[in-house]
């Protein structure tokens, strides 16, 4: 419906207003918002599935801003880390980085970035499959790499071969995009992208709630 | 240079920036758009290196030495970027997972296009065009890194195809595809011939890639040691070469046969030789007597399901000491899953597995790693210490059990004396799995278990790892290893536990599993050169 850009200055709308609100129960309802767009996009399952990786993160966030300032702080610290990370969460559920990246070609970032970009995400997964796929060889052998204070003397058993492995991954992907003709000159796009006047209204729109909200409200 | 001369080679020596002495001296080699042309050679030939000269990646990419030329449609490559001949000549690498870097399978097609700078119009018509050409259109909105081996290869054919190349290089695309994936490149490929591309195939499997070709290159230690018609080439082909000759070939050679075959079905009409299969192809090993032996493995109907589905059903069978059965079926039978199970990383939903007689259920992984040495198909994934020695240690370090007398005798029985101050990392294909299997042994494990060890070795390393299992099995050492390359495991495995879809569909005898069609076309195999020789040869009541 908006193009990727749109989306893109929507996300950071909300993430500065996340960033800038103070009460919690301001935060919690501005977090509640984005689950139930979560949850409308049919994107439920992943997101706690990545929420239970979060929540950990944000309890020892919220926990050190608590012991260091007070427990509103804390809490707030806490809630704000959940609901911008799941801002970009959604973002990222409801966006190809390929249309994100093809936007802001089109915006004037150079294509190389913007594949360097899109690219990184797409690897990320199989990056992830090459560590388990590593932990179990080692596992295998005996060499314990669960997760615990006993397992990280054996981490180079994981690291190191995931890193060569990484950079040997690079050096092919690098290969066989010369192959595929990247960096040449004059390069088209499949899809074009516009910022169409309901782009320019939304963009409006949002910004313009929050800087009203923020003004009356959420501080 | 005639019309149809895509590719022109003269004088080619070249030079790695870390080697001391040319992977390539003087090649001289012209290759044109009717030409399906296969290359092959021993690992480490140069066979790679030399594609990698067709579209200017070496020396535009990797730098090194290049004296000689190498022209493409008349322009010189040294001359011209690999950006600019992209589309003349257009390569598919050999690992199809760092190839795939785009989100969905059309968006993969689209790439190169765009790279050409085709307006909208074309690209959809060209992205139709290589989709239905591949016959992949069903996968268009996929993620390329969800879909299986033969199914990623077909999308990066498609990718090029879109670019309409004038000629397709493609280095060992089937080294670790099942026979039906094969089938479906080596289709495509033919295809693709018939429509005027020319093709250009690296590999050292025969069996596979020498039926379709209208010509054969052979490199021997970097330089052109035959280049011809396939029969002829094959007839007559040096020992010394490192290629395993197709069956058919040998046959028709040691007959004197004219026009020589190109498959053991060409074969039909000779009158039956049966004392010259048992001087063409090695003894076959005879299955293992075990009576009132305790097993070393005995897996009772196990069961495995994940996220709802079924991987495992019902699988029961023992394994002995001094024994080894081959687990055998196409990718996705649930053969790896199978091995997982033996050492902990994967448990059994229903059904117990034991090992020397003692339950697995609840022993640790660390503790099973003991009793079961197992060695993955890609070595690379284990390897971090500085030196081959080190590397073996690692195992019996960890659990507690060195033995400095047994770590010896395996660096002799694996050839890796000469390597063992060496990285792991440096090392070539087959050394690195030699060090794998190598370091799955160094604990004196009950069992070895080795997965797909084959995957895309040449035929020196299968002859050379039929012999050490030979070796480990006269020692008393169980071995369970699991394949697609169903004549290495008629070679190796007098057993056979055959899978398909997570069940186990037979067990026993290979030539008794192959003589039931009906098995192998539901496992989604293809019976060996040898046993469709044999049966074609022998009288007709009398087959198996």
């Amino acid at each position: 419906m908006f193009d990727p850009r749109t989306k893109l200055l929507l996300t950071l709308a909300y993430g500065t207003l996340i960033a800038l609100t103070r009460k919690p129960e301001w935060l919690l309802a501005e977090w509640s918002t984005l689950v139930v767009g979560i949850v409308v996009l049919g994107q439920l399952k992943p997101y706690l599935r990545w929420l239970a990786m979060l929540i950990p993160m944000a309890l020892f966030f919220g926990g050190v801003t608590w012991w260091t300032t007070d427990r509103a702080t804390g809490q707030a610290a806490a809630m704000s880390l959940m609901a911008i990370t799941t801002t970009f969460f959604g973002f990222f559920a409801s966006t190809e980085p390929e249309d994100l990246g093809n936007s802001l070609v089109h915006a004037g970032l150079p294509f190389p970035v913007a594949f360097v970009m899109t690219a990184a995400m797409q690897f990320a997964p199989v990056i992830g499959r090459k560590a388990r796929a590593i932990i179990e060889a080692q596992q295998a052998r005996g060499i314990a790499l669960k997760p615990g204070w006993r397992a990280l003397r054996n981490y180079p058993a994981l690291l190191t071969p995931l890193l060569i492995q990484s950079f040997q991954m690079a050096d092919a992907l690098a290969e066989a995009m010369e192959a595929r003709g990247f960096g040449r000159s004059g390069r088209t796009f499949r899809k074009v992208y516009h910022m169409r006047i309901l782009d320019w209204l939304a963009v409006i729109a949002g910004w313009g709630s929050i800087a009203l909200v923020l003004r009356y409200f959420a501080r | 240079m005639t019309e149809s001369q895509i590719i022109v080679v003269q004088g080619l020596t070249y030079q790695y920036r870390q080697t001391s002495r040319p992977v390539l001296q003087d090649i001289d080699l012209e290759i044109s758009r009717n030409d399906y042309l296969l290359i092959t050679g021993r690992s480490g030939s140069g066979k790679s290196t030399l594609c990698r000269t067709f579209n200017g990646l070496i020396p535009h990419f990797y730098g090194g030495v290049l004296t000689g030329d190498v022209f493409v449609a008349g322009t010189a490559v040294r001359q011209t970027s690999v950006t600019a001949l992209f589309n003349q000549v257009a390569m598919v690498f050999q690992n199809p997972d760092a190839q795939l870097f785009c989100r969905t399978v059309e968006q993969e097609i689209v790439f190169g296009l765009e790279s050409l700078g085709l307006p909208r119009r074309a690209i959809e018509d060209r992205l139709c065009e290589a989709l239905d050409q591949a016959g992949i259109a069903a996968l268009r909105r996929r993620d390329p890194q969800t879909l299986s081996g033969g199914e990623k290869h077909l999308v990066l054919i498609a990718a090029l195809l879109a670019l309409r190349p004038q000629v397709i290089v493609l280095d060992e695309p089937f080294a670790n595809l099942d026979p039906a994936n094969v089938l479906q490149v080596r289709r495509l490929l033919s295809d693709l011939h018939a429509k005027g591309c020319g093709i250009v195939l690296c590999e050292h499997r025969l069996a596979r890639a020498a039926p379709d070709a209208t010509r054969v290159v052979v490199i021997h230690e970097g330089q052109i040691a035959a280049d011809g018609d396939p029969h002829h080439i094959l007839a007559r082909a040096e020992t010394d070469w490192g290629l395993e000759i197709p069956l058919a070939n040998r046959v028709g050679a040691s007959l004197g046969l004219a026009p020589a075959p190109r498959t053991i079905e060409d074969l039909q009409s000779i009158p039956p030789h049966a004392t010259l299969i048992e001087a063409l192809e090695p003894r076959l090993p005879e299955p293992v007597d075990h009576q009132d032996e305790r097993p070393a493995v005995d897996v009772d109907h196990l069961c495995c399901h994940l996220a709802g589905r079924s991987i495992l059903a019902d699988i029961s069978f023992k394994l002995y000491p001094g024994e080894c059965i081959a687990v055998v079926g196409a990718n996705g039978a649930g053969k790896t899953t199978l091995l997982r199970h033996l050492i902990g990383l994967q448990r059994p939903t229903n059904g117990r597995i034991r090992i020397k007689g003692h339950d697995t259920a609840r022993i640790p992984i660390s503790d099973l790693a003991r009793d079961v040495g197992l060695a993955f198909q890609n070595p690379d994934n284990q390897f971090f210490r500085l030196t081959v020695d080190q590397e073996i240690r690692v195992g019996p370090e960890t659990l507690g059990t060195p033995d400095n007398a047994w770590i010896e005798e395996l660096m002799a029985l694996f050839h890796l004396e000469i390597v063992r101050s060496r990285a792991p990392y440096r090392l070539r294909g087959g050394e690195k799995k030699r060090v794998a299997f190598a370091s799955a042994l160094a604990s004196r494990p009950t069992v070895l278990a080795l997965d797909e060890p084959t995957a895309g070795q040449d035929f020196e390393f299968r002859r050379n790892l039929r012999a050490l299992l030979r070796q480990m099995q006269a020692r008393g050492q169980a071995i369970i290893i699991v394949t697609h390359d169903l004549t290495f495991a008629e070679r190796t495995a007098g057993r056979w536990l055959l899978m398909a879809g997570g069940r186990l569909l037979a067990d026993g005898v290979p030539d008794r599993i192959m003589a039931d069609p009906d098995l192998m076309t539901r496992a989604g195999l293809e019976t060996t050169d040898r046993f469709r020789l044999t049966q074609l040869w022998r009288p007709k009541d009398s087959r198996v």
